[in-house]
């Protein structure tokens, strides 16, 4: 008898963890993501897969100096105004110890879908698939674009906008190269964000 | 339902009925001016020719109106923004059913200004909108992003609802869930007298 009980203890536990789960499970919008690490926070290491399906970990992604990470998706237009800026970022950071990773976390946009996107806007950064939205949910990524850089210790430093203006001839306020610079230079960064209109990083219900 | 009640830096409040809507034209087209009114401001606006507002026109339509103090709903949306254009007919629909239950009701497009003639209107027309629409112009997002709320970083849509003493009642960041906004209009208005 205490046996029966005890399954049926279980079972009924489960059952009732299981709903909570369930219940958790949706999320009608951005209004419920976690809140972002603050600034100075250690990020721990992640893995996600590239488009092919390949694992990459953050610290195999790791520049010497820092790595930025750049939630961006393929059809935001704010985000795809920013195809070449981004491109031209990692260029020129690639030889100052800095690499630029993306991540799509839209579970509307298939990993195919990043695929020949990256490849029809010529973007060469390696780019991450996060299904789950997982890392959107650890980093509090809420908009494309939206850029994270942490530095060779994990430590995130910057956190915010690429720049002021969607448009280049806009840009007044560099800010997230204005952080690689500082962090290139083994500077403290001055100014650690920026707020930027954009797309909400698309979560299923 | 989330319910979000912060302490924004900044006062933010409520414009009243037409009054405010003129005020937040900063002297341009007279066109989107809403047409003879009721005392409650229940008037539909011509959203054909929409007015371009700065950082000031916005603080402007935050500003508190001591005389008649009401409710206010303010979606900053952008033909550009997929979610925005989804939760659209719910806003209109909530704007035709509040209207004249002393709600007012603003969006604020974050289109860029070049679309201010076409993308926008032509979007509003289809839309049958007829809530006041402004566009906002700045060359920098940023300070008008964080006048609206210092724990928003700019995703769209964002919806914030105002009491009539200019706190916010209730935001969603994202599409909106209709009933939920719903319920804190009805909530907001309850608590009017």
């Amino acid at each position: 008898m205490k046996k029966q009980y005890a399954i049926s203890l279980l079972l009924a536990s489960s059952f009732i963890i299981a709903l909570a789960a369930v219940a958790g499970s949706g999320r009608s919008s951005s209004s419920d993501v976690p809140a972002p690490p603050a600034i100075g926070a250690t990020i721990e290491d992640f893995k996600l897969p590239d488009a092919d399906g390949k694992d990459h970990t953050l610290k195999s992604l790791m520049g010497k100096k820092g790595v930025v990470i750049l939630f961006i998706a393929t059809k935001c237009p704010v985000s795809n105004n920013y195809n070449d800026r981004m491109e031209k970022l990692a260029q020129d950071y690639k030889s100052q110890g800095v690499n630029v990773i993306g991540i799509n976390s839209n579970y509307t946009e298939p990993s195919a879908e990043v695929k020949s996107h990256a490849a029809e806007k010529h973007l060469t950064f390696t780019i991450l698939k996060d299904e789950g939205n997982k890392i959107a949910d650890r980093l509090g990524a809420t908009r494309t674009p939206e850029a994270y850089v942490l530095d060779a210790n994990n430590k995130l430093v910057y956190h915010g906008r690429i720049d002021n203006s969607q448009k280049t001839e806009g840009i007044t306020s560099n800010d997230l190269r204005d952080a690689l610079d500082e962090v290139v230079a083994g500077k403290a960064v001055t100014k650690t964000g920026g707020a930027a209109f954009g797309c909400t990083i698309k979560r299923p219900a | 339902m989330r319910f979000h009640s912060l302490a924004p830096a900044v006062t933010l409040a409520m414009l009243c009925g037409v009054a405010g809507v003129v005020a937040l034209g900063q002297g341009t087209a007279p066109t989107n001016v809403a047409p003879a009114n009721t005392a409650n401001g229940a008037a539909k606006t011509d959203n054909s020719v929409i007015r371009q507002i700065d950082l000031d026109g916005l603080k402007t339509l935050l500003q508190p109106d001591q005389k008649e103090p009401r409710p206010q709903l303010v979606n900053f949306w952008a033909t550009w923004c997929d979610p925005c254009r989804e939760e659209f007919p719910d806003l209109v629909k909530i704007d035709t059913d509040y209207r004249a239950r002393n709600l007012n009701f603003v969006a604020v497009s974050l289109d860029d200004v070049s679309e201010i003639g076409t993308t926008v209107p032509k979007f509003l027309k289809e839309m049958k909108a007829s809530m006041p629409v402004v566009l906002l112009n700045v060359s920098d997002p940023e300070p008008a992003i964080k006048l609206v709320d210092v724990g928003w970083d700019g995703q769209l849509p964002a919806t914030f609802l105002y009491d009539k003493q200019g706190k916010v009642v209730f935001k969603h960041f994202g599409r909106i869930n209709a009933q939920e906004l719903r319920a804190a209009i009805d909530k907001a208005l309850g608590n009017k007298q």
